[in-house]
């Protein structure tokens, strides 16, 4: 009983949570108000679909006990539910275990990882699900998968992987257009047999055939190479050790890697096949930003490769300049999240927003703490205040140093080369039978990781190659010229080859190098999430940022064993809290404590006697022009922004902050130009002042939200504009409109215009504005959108039964006309009951009132 | 010629929160019951074609609002209504004692020609449940005070007398519309424009 129609329904449900979950581009998207526990019903969904076993411990918990032999690592952290956590968990699903385990792994961005290697296991999900079960079908658990990691990721485009056949009715495989029908035929025809490999595991993965296929660009070379690329393996290492100009290292964009692998596959059958290379278009463009996303699929379908992606980007470039530019760039096909809105104000009362400095240094290690899980304490994962985040960096190095020094001595004490330990394992293979032993075993269990990596990337493969509209793939010819595939290296080959590099590397490069082949290590990624106490959520950041500090650090002592590793709270730091204490100032009385919030937001709020960090106030005031010279003595010549000190006749450099009335050092102070909210609202003055880093982030932040009431602020403020009365009133009526169109079951059509085109709070709360709205008030925009609603729903409450059923007649004349509370030209209405009248009946006195009062009185009696 | 006009009888109900009066008429019109309360939000209506002496009328039931803060929409659909039903639980004295300002509430709105013989009818909701507070004496002694009112004791639940009920009001309300001279529907304005119209259109074919 195979239904699509089911599939097509759980999928396009999961999509579009996932959609509506990504839209909003927030940097966390559990931070949407019930974003999980929706995203966590479709997948339960889909988790419960023709699932064989029921054990006591849950629905599907069978299901996912296969972790624990298919990817132990993922398993375990995760299997131990504790009691507090289940405090979050929404109540249905506080006694199933499996369901724990779904919504905590969704909620760590796990799910995609460990569903990928549940699913790896055919036997194992047969034995669990029903062979019509929703997981059984390879392409909807596949785009199951793509779903998630579009969560995980944080990035919409994935979606666009995901085959629309899969959730469109009536729609094929086969049906998939061509974008222009000058494209020569003969290129759509090419099917291409996927090598099998032996060693996967599923045999789900059948040889894919490519119908149909797209192609986006005319302009594009429509040859095809049908050479196969034979690249010998030293090349791969030369590109990768010579990495002299990083603009052309940037050119190897990882699609080559993408390629690589479809073409080194064959090559290890049969080395002179002349197949015909498909290659996905988005490859192509992978140097675009945008696209690039669409293609980090195939690598990033297992953390592991994911990394090696990037950590290879990241050391092709090895001038200083360039890494350090990388260092602070968003990696390719991540989201740029400083380009995207922030959590608004209302949300998080700006608390998001970090001054320069927040004076908080790194944290001191709890007893007993290990070093890994200090390492990933979401202290440092969390994006802190430049400032502090390289305050950090002294912290993870020295803890790093102290640690190795640890180590030194242990090793030493044990009997071993000091030289073994003192860089990380790679340079020293061969020397010692032991390490060496090691190296091998775990070169082995990489092998068994990569060869999941493959069928993964096959499937994503197969899932690209099917029927798919013009957007996102398409076949097209290698256009890439031989020369450069010198230049593919492939994280498989990387792999393979490790040991010959690791000789290689001892050869001539030196730290950096060792690095480069620490970084190639899929277990960097699965370090952090195999650490004992490694919250979920900085796996996530610990991934997003692989080069930080922690990241480097994390790598650097995976090469040890926990074992042997030194606690974090006994190393010896060089300048220790006893010798620098860091008091807490004592929080002002007003100051708004959140019980839901962790302390961590709280002790932000740190600085001196004389000085404090900025906090995220509202300012309503209108600042005098600033006098220099006394502000500074009042500030004691600090930056109010980091509290550095400056000399008295250097003050001239400091700038000031239109927004918060203080002058700012220039780290502090970019001189970013916003409105500020006083100057409209008292002077109706728009034009743009510097202000404060800090500020300008807190105004970004705010723009969106209903701060002012802007007529209790300033009671003459609609003499400045006609507008600002007309909206005042529009909104107004909107108010009382809403009433009728909300509730009315023909007014469909309003109601989503009135949902969709207005902030929420225009429905609720007539009187409160935001900058955006105020702007937009001068602008006249607020006007003409408002006009337009308003006149669509005047429209339909003078046309509706049920709405004019819903008016009012005046009681006091009596007259048949059916009156509106909006109409406020000549309507009134009882503040008490609601009752509308005419204005001109109105006198101040409501009959309807008084009956009630006159039969309360009556029935007391 | 009356037989081929198509009427339409306006039929509101009112009575407190709860007392059963969208389930009547779902119960009536649909013929289905359900124990969840759903409180209704200012007023909606369903049409429902009866034969009464051999003429098909058709029948807007005017469910309401009996939660007062619901009351926030206007009651103009009282106007031109030919029947009111006023609904009770007869467990619940409180929606028993409340009926009077509900009538009063009505005449007041609807604004009838003549409000004393304006047509309302009774019906004492959930006969089924126990334990009962109202009597039926109790309920027939106050409708006798009010222009004998017609009485019905019904459950929505179980559909007892609730055809029996609508049919009387059906009745009544048609009896109402033929004395009325004033014909007017639910959107009064409207309406008389058309009557105008078609009183100004039959004298002029008659003076042709």
């Amino acid at each position: 009983m195979v239904d699509t129609a089911v599939y097509q329904q759980y999928l396009q449900n999961l999509k579009s949570t996932v959609e509506g979950l990504l839209v909003t581009q927030v940097a966390n998207v559990w931070s949407i108000y019930g974003g999980l526990n929706r995203l966590y019903f479709c997948l339960e969904k889909i988790f419960r679909h023709g699932c064989k076993c029921t054990s006591q411990e849950g629905y599907f918990y069978n299901f996912i006990q296969g972790l624990e032999w298919l990817h132990p690592e993922a398993s375990k952290s995760y299997f131990a539910v504790d009691c507090e956590y289940r405090s979050h968990v929404p109540v249905p699903l506080k006694n199933d275990k499996s369901c724990i385990w779904l919504y905590r792994s969704l909620e760590s961005y796990s799910l995609c990882v460990k569903l990928s290697w549940l699913l790896s296991d055919d036997a194992h999900l047969q034995s669990c699900y029903e062979s019509w079960a929703f997981l059984c079908q390879k392409q909807y658990a596949d785009a199951t998968l793509t779903c998630l990691r579009a969560v995980e990721k944080n990035q919409a485009t994935f979606l666009s992987e995901i085959n629309p056949c899969l959730f469109v009715r009536n729609a094929t495989a086969q049906k998939a257009h061509k974008r222009s029908s000058s494209f020569p035929d003969n290129h759509l025809k090419y099917s291409i047999i996927k090598p099998k490999s032996g060693a996967l595991k599923n045999a789900g993965a059948k040889e894919k055939k490519i119908i149909g296929k797209l192609k986006p660009w005319s302009s594009l070379p429509d040859l095809q190479i049908d050479s196969s690329i034979k690249i010998p393996k030293k090349v791969h290492f030369e590109s990768k050790t010579t990495p002299n100009t990083p603009l052309h290292t940037r050119k190897i964009s990882p699609s080559m890697l993408k390629v690589d692998y479809k073409v080194l596959q064959p090559k290890t059958s049969s080395k002179k096949s002349k197949k015909p290379i498909i290659i996905n278009n988005s490859d192509i463009i992978e140097h675009t930003a945008q696209l690039s996303s669409s293609h980090s699929t195939h690598e990033d379908s297992t953390p592991g490769t994911s990394y090696d992606k990037n950590e290879k980007k990241g050391f092709f470039m090895q001038s200083p300049l360039s890494k350090l530019e990388y260092t602070f760039m968003p990696l390719e096909g991540e989201k740029d999240y400083s380009r995207y809105k922030p959590k608004s104000f209302i949300e998080d009362r700006g608390m998001s927003i970090l001054p320069m400095s927040t004076g908080q240094s790194y944290l001191k290690p709890i007893k007993g703490q290990s070093l890994t899980s200090y390492l990933t304490s979401s202290k440092l994962a969390r994006s802190n205040a430049e400032l502090d985040r390289e305050n950090a960096h002294f912290s993870v190095s020295e803890a790093i140093i102290s640690a190795m020094e640890k180590l030194k001595c242990q090793y030493r004490e044990w009997g071993y080369l000091d030289k073994m330990v003192t860089d990380s394992d790679d340079s020293s293979v061969g020397e010692d039978p032991e390490l060496l032993q090691n190296l091998k075993q775990r070169i082995r269990l990489r092998r068994g990781q990569r060869l999941i990596d493959n069928r993964w990337k096959q499937w994503s493969g197969a899932l690209l190659s099917d029927g798919k509209t013009d957007t996102t793939t398409t076949t097209s010819p290698n256009s890439t010229p031989p020369d450069s595939s010198s230049e593919r290296s492939s994280s498989e080959e990387v792999d393979d080859l490790e040991i010959d590099e690791s000789t290689n590397l001892k050869e001539n490069r030196g730290l950096s190098m060792s690095l480069a082949s620490l970084y190639s290590d899929a277990d960097i990624m699965r370090k952090p999430r195999g650490a004992p106490d490694g919250s979920s959520e900085i796996v996530a950041s610990i991934q997003s940022d692989i080069l930080s500090a922690e990241g480097v650090a994390l790598s650097l002592i995976s090469k040890f064993n926990e074992k042997h590793l030194p606690k974090a709270s006994d190393l010896e730091w060089l300048v220790s809290e006893e010798e620098v204490p860091q008091a807490l100032l004592p929080l002002p009385k007003s100051w708004p404590v959140n019980p839901d919030e962790h302390e961590a937001a709280s002790t932000n709020l740190r600085g001196t006697r004389d000085w404090a960090p900025p906090r995220p106030q509202i300012v309503l005031t209108l600042l005098p022009s600033p006098l220099r010279k006394d502000l500074m003595e009042k500030q004691n010549y600090k930056c109010a922004g980091c509290g550095m000190i400056v000399a008295a006749q250097y003050a001239s450099r400091f700038r000031y902050c239109n927004y918060l009335g203080k002058y700012f050092c220039t780290g502090c102070h970019k001189n970013q130009v916003s409105v500020i909210p006083a100057r409209i609202l008292y002077k109706w003055d728009f034009s743009r002042y510097p202000v404060s880093t800090f500020s300008f982030k807190l105004l970004e932040q705010m723009y969106g939200d209903p701060l002012f009431r802007i007529f209790e602020l300033n009671k003459t403020i609609r003499k400045f504009s006609k507008n600002i009365e007309f909206i005042r009133k529009y909104r107004m009526g909107l108010c009382y409109i809403k009433e009728y169109i909300l509730t009315c079951r023909f007014a469909e059509m309003a109601q989503e215009r009135m949902e969709h085109d207005l902030p929420s709070y225009f429905l609720t709360k007539p009187d409160e504005y935001s900058i955006d709205d105020l702007v937009k008030i001068k602008n006249g925009e607020l006007k003409t959108k408002l006009k337009f609603l308003v006149d669509i729903c005047l429209r339909h409450t003078s046309e509706c039964k049920l709405c004019l059923a819903r008016g009012y007649i005046c009681e006091l004349c009596n007259s048949d006309e059916i009156i509106f509370p909006w109409q406020m030209r000549i309507v009134t209405r009882c503040e008490t009951c609601l009752t509308c009248y005419h204005l001109k009946c109105w006198r101040n006195k409501c009959p309807k009132c008084d009956r009630k009062i006159k039969r309360k009185e009556a029935g007391t009696k | 010629m009356a037989s081929n006009k198509k009427v339409l009888l306006k039929v509101i109900i009112l009575g407190d929160s709860s007392v059963g009066k969208t389930s009547l008429m779902n119960q009536y019109v649909n013929r289905k019951f359900s124990n969840q309360y759903k409180a209704t939000i200012g007023a909606d209506f369903l049409t429902k074609e009866v034969t009464i002496d051999d003429r098909t009328v058709t029948m807007q039931i005017w469910d309401t609002a009996g939660q007062e803060r619901f009351q926030s929409l206007g009651v103009a659909f009282y106007r031109g209504a030919d029947c009111c039903v006023l609904v009770f639980d007869v467990t619940a004295p409180n929606t028993f004692k409340s009926l009077d300002s509900w009538r009063d509430e009505f005449l007041i709105q609807a604004a009838p020609r003549e409000p004393d013989n304006f047509p309302f009818v009774l019906l004492g909701n959930k006969v089924d449940l126990e334990p009962r507070a109202i009597s039926a004496k109790r309920a027939q002694q106050w409708c006798q005070a009010k222009n004998n009112m017609p009485y019905f004791e019904t459950s929505a639940k179980e559909g007892l007398n609730v055809e029996q009920a609508f049919l009387a009001i059906a009745k009544n309300a048609l009896a109402q519309q033929n004395q009325s001279v004033d014909l007017y529907n639910e959107f009064p304005d409207q309406i008389k424009l058309t009557n105008t119209q078609k009183s100004n259109g039959g004298g002029d074919s008659c003076a042709c």
